[in-house]
């Protein structure tokens, strides 16, 4: 019965985890994990780089190819490898093959923006891939507007990298019409569309409905394996002490009702060391089934705890989930997938 | 439509941490029992190994057919038993008596009854076998007195002081309290 319950209650939190996600029906995602390197501004600002950076990987996560990491694990590395600013021009093979594996990711972007003269600018970008270990492709752009300009190139990059074709009416448009263009390739259906619940939150919500799984998803796969096997070794401890509880509780029914309905002193007799030893055994069982769920609760609400710090204080991590449904238009069905 | 996320997290969260509480504080019933039936030997205030009536009391009509187990607890085993019943002549008559499963073995066992004005003897023999030549003991009927009511009264039902059981050696076997029955007609 507890584990029925248990499955209801894993199905609503998963079906509330991912009801924000339907989107994802239509997506066009490889699976593949993409980081996008602080690019390195010459004679610009600090906030103007970091803020076209973050333009050139929201329209790429938008375009649904790569699996963009979020700027917080992305930025990570700099915390547990604390180097120099330039550290980020991060323009040779090595050093972007190097980073790509410690952010565990299967791509690499790394570029620098330079200015020419007054109103002229340069975007560089490369592409890596982790796992072949080589460049992929190089992307050049120039620029002769300010921010705005500047933007457009982001978003045409975004493309390049993408392999998708650019849109005319990018190349052409202002700031305004580049909006209506990446709604029309999002294809997202807006009117169902929830608003998107921080990573914490979530990361907190997945680890409340199976332990280790909100880890997992941010990539702290050790924690929460291990929180999984814990619980699972006490999911299955306490299934084990159920059964032989639900046993001795069937014996100790059967003799009690027997007993109190009985009249014969031989069956009587019989009857009623039973009925105290399956009585026994019972209670046995079900202190233990308590003792089990104390520890079990003690460390599902640390593996809650634990989640929601390990997660990143971000904006919206789009990584891989751990559990995921998802319509699969092959077979016309929605599908429930699990990512180790 | 706009919707604060917020909102719905906390909201959610709290639903899902309330119902994780509810199912955590969930738990398997504990076995309480009373083991207060009055048939139960336990119950009877006897020292075993003992004799008793059972039922203990009864409630008949005139003209009823009523039925008494002669119950041996705890019996040490025994080859032969000469059970003395003392009964209210006026209230009941015996009509019968039948072996209970006490002296059972292979073989049915052999049964003399002798009744004479309110005292019942009943002589009841092990028919050995292969096996043994003398019963198992344990608590179990020795036989089944059948009475018929004849008039209103209070009848007591005891065992008389010849009542004996006797081994295979035809040793004396060993009872260390007797029960009293009780037989209502109304």
């Amino acid at each position: 019965m507890m584990s029925v319950i248990r499955g209801i209650i894993i199905l609503h939190l998963v079906s509330f985890c991912f009801s924000s996600e339907t989107t994802k029906s239509v997506s066009m995602r490889t699976g593949n994990q993409l980081a996008v390197l602080r690019f390195e501004g010459w004679a610009i600002s600090d906030p103007l780089t970091e803020f076209l950076t973050e333009e050139l990987r929201e329209t790429i996560r938008e375009l649904g190819i790569f699996q963009v990491q979020d700027r917080g694990l992305t930025n990570e590395i700099n915390i547990f490898y604390p180097r120099k600013k330039d550290y980020w021009a991060c323009w040779s093979q090595e050093c972007a093959i190097d980073l790509g594996k410690r952010l565990n990711v299967n791509y690499v972007i790394a570029g620098n923006i330079q200015k020419k003269e007054d109103n002229e600018f340069l975007i560089s970008g490369r592409l890596f891939s982790v796992d072949m270990e080589t460049m992929l492709n190089e992307f050049a752009m120039n620029s002769s507007g300010l921010t705005d300009s500047l933007l457009l190139e982001m978003k045409k990059m975004a493309y390049n990298v993408s392999g998708l074709p650019v849109p005319d009416t990018l190349s052409v448009g202002t700031d305004t019409s580049e909006v209506a263009i990446t709604g029309d390739i999002d294809r997202k259906r807006e009117w169902f569309k929830l608003p998107s619940i921080p990573t914490k939150i979530k990361a907190l919500m997945m680890s409340t409905a199976i332990p280790g799984s909100g880890q997992i998803w941010v990539h702290r796969k050790y924690p929460g394996y291990g929180f999984m096997g814990t619980e699972a070794t006490l999911g299955l401890a306490a299934l084990i002490s159920y059964y032989q509880y639900n046993k001795a509780w069937g014996g100790f029914e059967k003799n009690y009702d027997s007993y109190q309905d009985g009249t014969d002193p031989h069956d009587l007799e019989g009857l009623r060391p039973k009925v105290i030893q399956y009585a026994a055994d019972s209670r046995r069982y079900n202190s233990f089934m308590k003792s089990i769920r104390g520890v079990a609760a003690s460390i599902w609400i640390v593996n809650m705890a634990h989640a929601y710090l390990v997660a990143p204080s971000d904006d919206y991590f789009d990584g891989e989930y751990f559990f995921d449904l998802e319509y699969n238009p092959d077979v016309n069905q929605i599908q429930f997938n699990f990512n180790f | 439509m706009s919707i604060r996320y917020n909102s719905i997290s906390i909201f959610s969260f709290i639903k899902v941490l309330g119902l994780t509480l509810v199912i955590l504080s969930f738990s398997c019933e504990d076995a309480e029992y009373e083991l207060d039936n009055p048939f139960d030997p336990s119950n009877m205030d006897l020292d075993p190994p003992a004799l008793f009536f059972h039922p203990p009391e009864i409630s008949a009509n005139v003209g009823d057919a009523i039925s008494v187990e002669l119950y041996g607890l705890k019996l040490n085993p025994a080859a032969a038993a000469h059970l003395d019943i003392r009964y209210d002549w006026g209230s009941v008559t015996v009509d019968s008596v039948v072996p209970g499963p006490f002296f059972t073995g292979t073989n049915p066992p052999m049964e003399i009854t002798v009744d004479e004005q309110g005292i019942l003897d009943v002589f009841i023999y092990y028919l050995p076998d292969m096996d043994s030549d003398q019963s198992q003991g344990g608590t179990w009927s020795i036989a089944t007195v059948y009475f018929s009511t004849i008039s209103t009264g209070e009848s007591e039902l005891l065992y008389g002081p010849n009542t004996t059981l006797r081994d295979e050696n035809n040793a004396l076997v060993t009872i260390n309290d007797y029960g009293s029955g009780y037989i209502n007609v109304e």
